[in-house]
C-alpha cells in the first residue's frame, strides 16, 4: 500500500536544492576548456617564460609607455622590470666624468618610470649607465642582468631626434636579445 | 618507456571519466547506508557530513596528483614517484587488495540484489540453497555461482576493449543518478517530516563509540575515487578532464550521500532502516507515496546494476594497476602485454579477476562472505590513502616543475635547501590525521583485516624482493625512471600542449639555475 502523499514546502526547498546543486557541479563538469594546438601553446607559454624585461629610458612619454607596455607583458608571470637611464658621455670626457644635470634628469625619469612599474607590483630594478652610445650602454645592461626581453618606446616623429633612432637600430641589429621597439601613433601635425 | 610499446587507447570522455568514479562510489553508499545508521543513529546526517569532510582531502589529493601524473596506476604511481620502488609496490599491493576485493565484494552484492526477485519468479528464496559442505557450514553455491557468473561476463567486458566497459557504465549511470534524483526529489516534496528528523536528532543522538564506529563505516563508503586515476592514461586530455570529473564526483557523491541521510532520518525511524541493512533504500523508498509500491524491486534492481558497475569498475581499476606496476619494474613485465586486437592489457584483466573469483571461492566457505570481504576492504582503501597523502608532501617537495592544473588549497610556502620555494598543502596534514585514524581503528576492530591485510602486503613484498634479485635489480632502492622524459611522453600524449611547454620551460630554467651554481643536476 502506497503511503499518503504529505507535502511540505520546506521538503520541496531542500529538494529543490539538491536539484539545483546537482546540476549545477555538471553543468561545470562538463564546460572543459578548449584544447590548444601545439603551435599556439609554444606561442603563449614562450611569453610566459619572459621573467626579466629590461626598459631603456628617456623620461619621455614614448619612452614612459614602453614601460607600461613592458609592464602588461611581464604582469602576468610577475616578471622583473630593469630600468635603465644611458648617459652619453661625450669622447672629448673620461667615461667618469660628473654630469650632475644628466644626472639628475637620469634620477628624475628613472623615479617616473618606477612609479609606473610599482602600479603594477612587479618588482623594478633601476641602473644609471653610462656610455659613449646609448645603445652600447643599453646592450651591457641587457648582458649583466640576465634578460629576456628590451622593451624601447621610440619617439612617433621620425625626424625629431636622430640620435634615437640610430640607437634604436643598433640595439635592433646587435642584441641577442628579443626587442620589441614601440613606436606610438604621430599626433597630428 | 619507449615510445614504440603499446599504449592504451586514449577512449576515455569527461561522462566517461565520471562514471569510473560513481560506479565504485556511489554503490559504496548503496551498501553502507544501513550499517550506518544501525551505529550512527539520529546522528547519521552528520556522520556522513564528518566522513565526507575526510573523503573530499582525499579526493582534492587524488584529483591534484591524477591531474599532473595522468597515468596509470594512481596511487601506486603517485607513491613510486614521490617516495620510491618499494613504497610504489607497497601501495600498489593495498589498492590491489582493494580492486580484488572490489570485484569480489561488489559482484556478490550485485548477485544478492539480483536474488531478491527469486521467491517472485520461482517461489523460492536464495537462502533454501544454503548447504554444508564438510566442515563449512552454510554454504551457498548458487550464490557464489551467480558471483563468478557476473565476474565472468564483466572479465570479458574489459578485455574486449574500454570503449564497451566505459560504454556501459555510462548508460547505466544516467538511470541510476536519475532514479536517485527522483527518489530524493520526490522523498522530499511529498514524505518528509521535518518534525520527525528533529526529534530523532535530538532524542536519539548515539553514544561517542557507536557515533566513531558508524563514522569508520561512512568513510569506507566513500571509497571508489581512486578509479578515475586508474582510467588516467585513457582518458582524452586527461590533465583538463580530471580535476572536472573528480572535483564533480567529489561533490555530487557528498550531495547523495548526505541528502539521502537527511530524507531517510525525515521519512522512517532509524531503527526501520538499520533493521534491513540488506536494501536500506528499498524500505526508504518504500515509504515515498506513488513510487512506493515498486519501490523494493526497483531499488534492488539499481542495487544489482549499481554493484555491477562498482565490480566492473575494480576489474578495471586491477588491471590497469597491474599495467602500472609491470611498467616500472615492480611486478614481471608479463603482465604488460597489451592485446594486438583490443588494446587492452589482457592478461593483468584475467589474472586479477582471477584472483577476485578466488576470494569470492574462499569468502563463501564462511557463512557471511560479505562481511569478510568488507573487513578487508577496510584495510587496503586506508593504508593507500595514507601512502598518497605521504606522496602528496613528497612530490611537492621533489617536483615542483611539474604543472599541476589543479592544486589542493591552503599552502605554505617554504624554500627548499637550494633556494626553490614549494608549497606544503595544509589540508594535506589534516587529511594525514583523518585517514591516519582510519588505519588505527581498523587495527584495532577489524579482525580479519588487521590480519590478512599485511599478509597481503608482505606476501607482495616478498615477491617483489624475489623478482628484482632474479632480474639483477635492486631490491630496495628505486631504479632510475627517468620521469622528466616519461612526463614529457605521457604529457605529449595526452595532447596537453599547454602543460608540456611550460614543463619545458620549468626545467629549463632549473637547468639553468644549476648551471649558474655549478651543479651538473640534482
Amino acid at each position: 500500500m502506497s503511503a499518503e502523499a504529505h507535502w511540505n514546502a520546506l521538503g520541496l526547498a531542500i529538494g529543490i536544492i539538491f536539484c539545483i546543486s546537482l546540476g549545477a557541479i555538471f553543468l561545470w563538469m562538463f564546460m572543459v576548456p578548449k584544447q590548444i594546438p601545439l603551435a599556439a601553446a609554444r606561442a603563449r607559454r614562450s611569453v610566459d617564460a619572459i621573467k626579466r624585461i629590461l626598459v631603456p629610458t628617456v623620461g619621455m612619454p614614448y619612452s614612459e609607455r614602453g614601460v607600461e607596455l613592458a609592464c602588461r607583458l611581464g604582469e602576468k608571470q610577475k616578471a622583473e622590470i630593469i630600468l635603465t637611464y644611458v648617459i652619453e658621455v661625450p669622447r672629448t670626457l673620461p667615461l667618469g666624468a660628473s654630469m650632475p644635470k644628466e644626472e639628475e634628469k637620469a634620477r628624475e625619469a628613472l623615479s617616473r618610470a618606477r612609479a609606473i612599474v610599482e602600479l603594477h607590483n612587479l618588482p623594478a630594478f633601476e641602473r644609471i649607465e653610462r656610455a659613449r652610445e646609448a645603445w652600447e650602454g643599453i646592450l651591457r645592461t641587457a648582458r649583466d642582468n640576465d634578460v629576456d626581453l628590451i622593451v624601447m618606446g621610440i619617439s612617433p616623429n621620425d625626424g625629431r631626434s636622430e640620435a634615437l633612432k640610430r640607437t634604436a637600430n643598433e640595439v635592433i641589429r646587435r642584441s641577442k636579445w628579443e626587442v620589441i621597439l614601440d613606436k606610438p601613433a604621430s599626433r597630428t601635425p | 618507456m619507449s615510445g614504440k610499446e603499446e599504449e592504451l587507447r586514449r577512449e576515455v570522455t569527461v561522462w566517461g571519466s565520471y562514471m569510473w568514479g560513481f560506479a565504485d562510489v556511489g554503490a559504496d553508499v548503496f551498501v553502507a547506508m544501513g550499517l550506518v545508521f544501525a551505529a550512527a543513529q539520529g546522528a547519521t546526517p552528520l556522520v556522513f557530513a564528518i566522513a565526507g569532510g575526510i573523503y573530499i582531502l582525499i579526493g582534492l589529493a587524488y584529483t591534484e596528483l591524477a591531474s599532473a601524473y595522468p597515468v596509470a596506476g594512481g596511487g601506486q604511481y603517485f607513491s613510486a614517484r614521490g617516495l620510491g620502488d618499494i613504497w610504489g609496490l607497497v601501495a600498489g599491493s593495498a589498492l590491489l587488495l582493494d580492486y580484488t576485493i572490489d570485484i569480489a565484494l561488489f559482484a556478490t552484492g550485485s548477485a544478492g540484489y539480483l536474488n531478491f526477485f527469486l521467491p517472485y519468479l520461482f517461489g523460492v528464496g536464495i537462502d533454501r540453497f544454503a548447504m554444508d559442505i564438510g566442515p563449512f557450514k552454510g554454504v551457498n553455491p548458487l550464490w557464489c555461482g551467480e558471483t563468478l557468473l557476473i565476474i565472468a561476463v564483466l572479465t570479458w567486458l574489459n578485455v574486449k576493449g574500454i570503449r564497451e566497459s566505459s560504454r556501459v557504465n555510462e548508460i547505466i549511470g544516467v538511470v541510476v543518478i536519475a532514479s536517485e534524483v527522483l527518489l530524493i526529489l520526490l522523498g522530499f516534496a511529498m514524505a518528509w517530516h521535518p518534525s520527525l528528523f528533529v526529534q530523532q536528532w535530538k532524542h536519539e543522538f548515539p553514544s561517542a563509540k557507536d557515533f566513531m564506529y558508524g563514522s569508520s563505516i561512512a568513510i569506507i563508503s566513500f571509497v571508489g575515487l581512486e578509479s578515475i586515476s586508474q582510467a588516467a592514461q585513457e582518458t582524452r586530455r586527461p590533465a583538463t578532464i580530471i580535476p572536472r570529473t573528480s572535483i564533480a564526483l567529489i561533490f555530487t557523491v557528498f550531495l547523495f550521500a548526505v541528502s539521502i541521510a537527511l530524507l531517510s532520518l525525515g521519512i522512517l525511524p532509524w531503527k526501520q532502516i538499520a533493521a534491513r541493512v540488506d536494501s536500506p533504500l528499498a524500505v526508504i523508498a518504500e515509504a515515498v507515496p506513488y513510487i512506493g509500491p515498486f519501490a523494493a524491486p526497483l531499488i534492488a534492481f539499481l542495487g544489482t546494476i549499481m554493484l555491477f558497475m562498482s565490480a566492473n569498475s575494480g576489474i578495471m581499476s586491477a588491471s590497469r594497476l597491474t599495467y602500472s606496476m609491470s611498467k616500472f619494474r615492480l611486478i614481471s613485465k608479463w603482465f604488460d602485454a597489451v592485446h594486438p586486437t583490443y588494446r587492452t592489457p589482457m592478461r593483468s584483466i584475467l589474472v586479477f579477476s582471477g584472483i577476485g573469483a578466488l576470494q569470492t571461492v574462499l569468502a563463501f566457505l564462511s557463512r557471511n562472505a560479505m562481511d569478510v570481504l568488507a573487513n578487508l576492504y577496510a584495510f587496503g582503501a586506508s593504508l593507500g590513502y595514507l601512502l598518497v597523502f605521504i606522496s602528496l608532501f613528497a612530490l611537492r617537495i621533489k617536483d615542483p616543475y611539474t604543472p599541476r592544473p589543479y592544486k589542493v588549497p591552503l599552502n605554505l610556502s617554504i624554500k627548499r635547501r637550494d633556494g626553490i620555494r614549494v608549497e606544503i598543502p595544509v589540508l594535506g596534514i589534516l587529511g594525514i590525521i583523518g585517514v591516519g585514524s582510519i588505519i588505527f581503528e581498523v587495527v584495532l576492530t577489524h579482525e580479519i583485516g588487521r590480519i590478512a591485510g599485511p599478509i597481503w602486503v608482505l606476501g607482495w613484498i616478498l615477491y617483489y624482493t624475489w623478482f628484482r634479485k632474479r632480474n639483477g635489480l635492486p631490491a630496495f632502492s628505486s631504479l632510475d625512471h627517468r620521469w622528466e622524459e616519461h612526463q614529457m611522453e605521457i604529457l605529449e600524449s595526452a595532447e596537453e600542449y599547454d602543460l608540456l611547454e611550460q614543463y619545458r620551460i620549468a626545467l629549463a630554467e632549473r637547468d639553468e639555475m644549476l648551471e649558474k651554481r655549478g651543479v651538473k643536476s640534482l
